[in-house]
């Protein structure tokens, strides 16, 4: 692997390898919970808090584990930290936690944690490796902010709850029911396919 | 009856894939052939039925008696994991040919989130070990009914003239959503 | 040391650390959790059975629990009912309330539910469903009226209004009530609702 800035590590994860524009990943909570900026951005930061932590601890202790058990090492300690994201919410933010219900528990199983842990966090140094996670978290957490906001408007006339289109507007119901997740978000590949076609056409 | 609403209710109300947005992965990566769509649809439903067995008793068994339902998430995790490691070493054994088929979809199983979404969602719903059972069985077969459909279509969008940009995921998840709203005509079908 | 007992070393440790680490979060949220859903619980009852002061669990089965709701006096106020029943896509579960005799429902309030938004998740709504449920008499079984009457004078006395465009979602609400109440009723008579401790009269 070629030596990268720090800012290059950072920056990779807005848009050049954005886990969900770009690599597909943890494609169920982004069409699962963004049916409200609300809902979307706690999802981003639990997910935020599992992949920063789980980075940190494997990356410091990456020379300790076999590589026959690094899976199984790198889910539990997933595992863990995905737990406390998990009681964290139910304790102190109960009407999110009933939101997400179940989906908060399925970070655990989210792609884009394990394929950073495996991919980058277990070759890279602690501080590379924070910075990694720190870009692709909010890659994500763009991502399901962008999928939220058109779903909340357009689905409730809503953002963040506040009504921001009049009422002469009738809600589009079916984007905040799961077919407008899937539509909204197979529009937005094909327009992020486009820009990346442009982008590149042009360099 | 109620274990009849069960299994109705999570094939076709609410669908793993259509209405829960789970196994997307596979939904998107496996779904470009009906024959390894059936092979992934069978290989979920399978161990999605053990999974609920095996859920069940553990979290009846130990986690609920001694009060540790803070190693839930871990336990069922570890459990799925090394669940699908024997699936696949037992089918190697005493089935080549179902191993031939399965295969390599196995692995794949693990990383899915459609089966610990059952287990916790079993556990949620407080199930008993019939319903649970039902429950796993009937989200498989929903699964698999909904990457079959879509297999069929995608083999069919291949011949059409897709807009660049959309070919691939785009155009499938598009797919998937219109029949979401088709699925949605069997909502209120229990009483 | 050998490969495989490094590896059994490492897993362990790694679990036991986790399982360490999980317990102590466990033992921390514990209290507060439990508390979060007591709290919403009893937020409830004092919704659905005014002047609340305290409340008594009195019959407790799946999908269904009664509570008893008491002054500060402990005198038994009416009944509060929560219950889970099918709806048109997943379960509902309500907070139902009456008095002693359960003739009369105080009101109604929706806990969870899945319903369609914009439609049968509009029983939810105060306006649209469940200012229906104030103060009705329920010693008849209650009926759905459809299509829904313009003006609530309309309705007779055990009448809901329907919401129009979701009638599956009004009804799955109304069956469940009515099921609740007939179920309620049963124990009451076989005297099973009894309040336990020193007011219990």
């Amino acid at each position: 692997m070629p030596a990268r800035t720090a800012s290059e590590d950072f920056t990779k994860g807005l848009w050049k390898e954005n886990p969900v524009f770009r690599h597909l990943l943890g494609m169920c909570p982004t069409l699962a919970v963004t049916n409200a900026m609300i809902n979307g951005l706690a999802m981003g930061l639990a997910t935020t808090f599992v992949l920063v932590l789980s980075s940190l601890v494997v990356s410091s202790i990456k020379k300790l584990i076999p590589s026959q058990v690094r899976i199984a090492s790198y889910i539990v300690i997933i595992a863990t930290f995905v737990t406390v994201a998990d009681r964290f919410l139910a304790a102190f933010f109960p009407p999110i936690s009933k939101n997400l219900g179940p989906y908060v528990p399925l970070i655990v199983v989210n792609c884009i944690i394990l394929e950073r842990q495996e991919a980058f966090s277990s070759k890279n140094t602690i501080s590379r490796s924070l910075i990694d996670a720190l870009g692709m978290s909010l890659g994500f957490l763009i991502a399901l902010l962008v999928l939220s906001a058109i779903r909340e408007i357009l689905g409730s006339g809503t953002f963040f709850g506040q009504q921001v289109l009049g009422t002469w507007f009738e809600p589009w119901i079916i984007m905040v029911l799961p077919p407008g997740a899937f539509i909204a978000l197979g529009i937005l590949l094909g327009l992020a396919n486009k820009i990346e076609e442009k982008s590149k056409s042009r360099r | 009856m109620e274990l009849l609403a069960i299994f109705i209710s999570a094939v076709l109300i609410n669908n793993f894939v259509l209405r829960y947005f789970l196994g997307i992965c596979p939904f998107l990566g496996v779904s470009k052939k009906i024959d390894s769509a059936v092979s992934m649809g069978l290989a979920v439903t399978f161990v999605m039925t053990i999974t609920a067995v095996v859920s069940w008793a553990i979290n009846h068994w130990i986690l609920i008696p001694y009060g540790l339902d803070y190693l839930k998430i871990v336990s069922f995790i570890l459990v799925i994991a090394s669940l699908v490691q024997l699936v696949e070493m037992f089918i190697r054994k005493v089935s080549p040919p179902l191993y031939q088929a399965l295969g390599i979809y196995l692995p794949l199983v693990t990383t899915n989130c459609a089966i610990l979404f059952l287990a916790l969602l079993a556990a949620l719903k407080e199930y008993n070990f019939l319903e649970s059972v039902v429950y796993g069985f009937g989200s498989g077969i929903g699964f698999t009914l909904a990457i079959i459909l879509i297999a069929g279509i995608r083999e069919q969008l291949d011949m059409a003239d897709v807009p660049e940009p959309l070919k691939g995921a785009g155009i499938s998840l598009i797919v998937a959503g219109i029949m979401a709203l088709a699925f949605f005509g069997f909502s209120g079908m229990i009483k | 040391m050998s490969l495989s007992s490094r590896m059994a070393v490492v897993l362990t440790t790694v679990g036991v650390l986790a399982g360490a680490f999980l317990s102590s979060i466990g033992h921390l949220t514990k209290e507060r959790i439990a508390l979060n859903k007591q709290r919403e619980i009893e937020k409830a009852i004092i919704q659905v059975v005014p002047g609340t002061s305290s409340n008594q669990s009195l019959y407790e089965e799946k999908k269904l629990t009664i509570y008893g709701g008491m002054d500060e006096e402990g005198a038994l106020l009416g009944y509060a009912i929560h219950a889970t029943g099918a709806g048109f896509q997943d379960e509902i579960t309500f907070m139902l309330g009456t008095n002693i005799d359960l003739t009369r429902i105080n009101s109604l309030a929706i806990l969870e539910q899945k319903e369609t938004p914009g439609l049968g998740a509009k029983i939810t709504n105060m306006e649209s469903f469940l200012r229906y449920w104030e103060n009705k008499d329920c010693s008849q079984p209650l009926s759905l009226r459809k299509p829904a009457a313009s003006s609530p004078e309309e309705l007779s006395p055990s009448e809901i209004n329907t919401i129009t465009g979701a009638t599956i979602s009004s009804e799955a609400v109304l069956n469940t009530v009515n099921s609740s109440l007939v179920k309620t009723r049963e124990l009451k008579e076989d005297g099973k609702l009894k309040l336990e401790g020193k007011n219990a009269r």
